[in-house]
């Protein structure tokens, strides 16, 4: 079966262009393929979700797009072009100022993104430092715009994360990816650590974000209900390959691969029409 | 209905404060009642108490104040070596992380072999054995391929019924779990619940199923009861719990599950709403019956202004 090809890209210009990716783990019995040629585009301004299960790729898909992948992943084929830079050929020096700057990352764990030690404000101070930004009055100035960009108050630039509650630290985590503009947001599994009203309320304030700055997200979740209410496009991936590649309304009229189909219908409904019963195992051809 | 099996009045639990004021108050006055071969889904965000519970009905804590009845016997101040270990006999507990609660030294047929050595003497090795097939059976695993591999080689869903199979190599009253199916693949989560919902009225267990996910409840809880803040908000039948919710906390809760296929903008946002709630919930009220067996906390509307 190969990888079907990606729909017109609703832009004329992609931002980011993804063709043929290919990512091998090295193990001491050969490579295992983890991402296998995957193509797409993500427009300016879209969001689009990538679902799929533990061990699909999506994770190491998404790391290999910000060149943050580590031995033993190796990128061993294709290429990504976001805002016409050729990712794949940046030097690690271009790369320390490429993110950030073009393309930043949320993490699942806010409290693992985070230094415990250090105060929210200093937080802040580093990250504009490592980009160059050291006025102290426009670092102080800009850090309590973020803050209130995401809805907490400047003062809290002097607590510690500990002190902060867990969708605040996600909150301040996504503050910290948006600090230098960039024109792409990876976010995986986001909000997954968080209780589903906090859930809500964060990615309402993404979206929200978004349609103000412009910016694209890449949102990795293995939850596709929640993805198909908050993303333009979903794509899904099956071991390393990406099996589809479509809009929310298309999968909830029952089109798609027999995998999204399959991963649609585990979905508990909360208001069943008839009582629910269990999918037998898929067996893939 | 059957007479109860496991029963609260007022079970509170506050935590002593790690500096000079009140303490911490995680469970505040909850009555559940647990029937024979019926479930009941304790649902509520982190920090709602719902674990804090489940450590006080298995004894892991000792309540503040309140009552816990096992079969109408006051087993609240239970103490001693002896009587413990009956207690935790019949109320088993199936833990979130279906990793962490395997030994990975050990294989499958040691996790079932050691409950049934300390709580069934009449049965010798040979008894053992057939009895562990038997128990991975009913939990729908291949007890042929199973019994002799370690945890590491055994997926996350498959782990979680060696957990349930473990639970039940006691033959328990009681199976306390707590988020089962949290950490599985989403693909999988629902033919673990059914295995829980058909175990318990086959075997007559009573049920509590401890979860954040409102939208489960359904699959395996006659009964849910929705936690705020260590206070029960709205208890009752499920279907009425989540078809028809009184409490704003419940319609909040609901409101915010991921709803398949409706865009976030549809149905109106919930930002700046679920501050107000929240507060709603936490002021004074009590718990009246909005309906057969459904109870709602009453809230002070000043509260949210």
């Amino acid at each position: 079966m190969s990888a079907p090809l990606p729909p017109p890209s609703p832009l004329p210009q992609p931002l980011l262009q993804v063709r043929g990716l290919t990512v091998d783990y090295a193990t001491p019995h050969g490579a295992t393929r983890a991402v296998d040629g995957v193509s797409f585009d993500l427009g300016a301004g879209e969001v689009m979700g990538l679902a799929g299960e533990s061990g699909s790729g999506k994770s190491t898909l998404a790391f290999a797009i910000a060149r943050l992948h580590r031995p033993p992943a190796h990128i061993t084929g294709g290429s990504v072009t976001l805002a016409g830079t050729d990712v794949l050929a940046l030097t690690p020096k271009d790369l320390r100022q490429w993110r950030w700057r073009e393309v930043s990352v949320v993490l699942q764990s806010a409290m693992n993104a985070l230094n415990p030690v250090l105060r929210v404000s200093d937080q802040f101070r580093d990250m504009f430092r490592a980009h160059g930004i050291t006025h102290k009055a426009e670092v102080a100035e800009r850090s309590a715009d973020l803050l209130r960009l995401v809805g907490i108050s400047p003062d809290r630039l002097r607590d510690h994360p500990h002190q902060l509650s867990g969708g605040m630290r996600q909150r301040l985590v996504i503050a910290l990816a948006l600090a230098l503009k960039p024109k792409l947001v990876i976010m995986d599994e986001p909000t997954t650590a968080l209780d589903v009203v906090v859930q809500r309320e964060i990615l309402e304030q993404v979206a929200d974000l978004r349609r103000r700055l412009g910016f694209s997200v890449l949102f990795i979740t293995h939850d596709l209900a929640l993805m198909s209410q908050f993303c333009d496009r979903v794509g899904v991936m099956l071991r390393g390959r990406l099996v589809e590649l479509t809009t929310p309304a298309a999968i909830a009229r029952g089109a798609g691969h027999p995998y999204t189909r399959h991963l649609w219908d585990s979905i508990p409904p909360l208001h069943p029409a008839a009582p629910v019963r269990a999918q037998p195992d898929l067996v893939m051809p | 209905m059957t007479a109860p099996v496991l029963q609260t009045e007022g079970l509170s639990m506050v935590f002593p404060a790690q500096n000079a004021h009140g303490g911490h108050k995680a469970l505040d006055a909850v009555d559940l009642t647990l029937h024979p071969g019926r479930a009941l889904a304790l649902v509520g965000e982190s920090g709602s108490g719902k674990s804090t519970c489940a450590k006080l009905l298995t004894h892991m804590l000792r309540p503040t104040s309140g009552r816990i009845l096992f079969q109408n016997r006051d087993v609240t101040g239970l103490s001693g070596r002896r009587a413990l270990l009956d207690y935790r006999r019949v109320v088993q507990m199936v833990f979130q992380d279906p990793f962490a609660a395997l030994n990975p030294a050990h294989t499958v047929a040691h996790h079932l072999a050691r409950p049934l050595a300390l709580h069934r003497p009449d049965l010798d090795r040979a008894g053992r054995d057939a009895e562990a097939r038997a128990l991975l059976t009913q939990v729908e695993l291949d007890a042929e391929a199973l019994l002799h591999r370690f945890p590491h080689e055994l997926s996350g869903g498959q782990r979680q019924r060696v957990n349930l199979a473990r639970a039940l190599a006691v033959n328990p009253a009681v199976i306390i779990a707590d988020e089962p199916t949290s950490m599985l693949d989403v693909s999988i989560r629902l033919s673990v619940l059914d295995t829980l919902q058909r175990l318990k009225a086959e075997r007559g267990i009573a049920l509590l199923y401890i979860t954040h996910d409102i939208a489960t409840a359904r699959y395996v809880a006659e009964e849910t009861a929705v936690l705020f803040r260590g206070r029960v908000v709205e208890s009752g039948p499920t279907g009425a719990v989540i078809d028809s919710p009184r409490h704003p906390y419940t319609r909040l809760l609901l409101s915010a599950v991921p709803d398949a296929g409706r865009p976030f903008d549809t149905g109106g946002s919930l930002i700046g709403r679920a501050d107000a709630v929240r507060r709603l919930s936490e002021g004074p009220g009590n718990l009246v019956y909005v309906g057969p067996g459904h109870k709602a906390r009453t809230v002070d509307e000043r509260v949210a202004a």
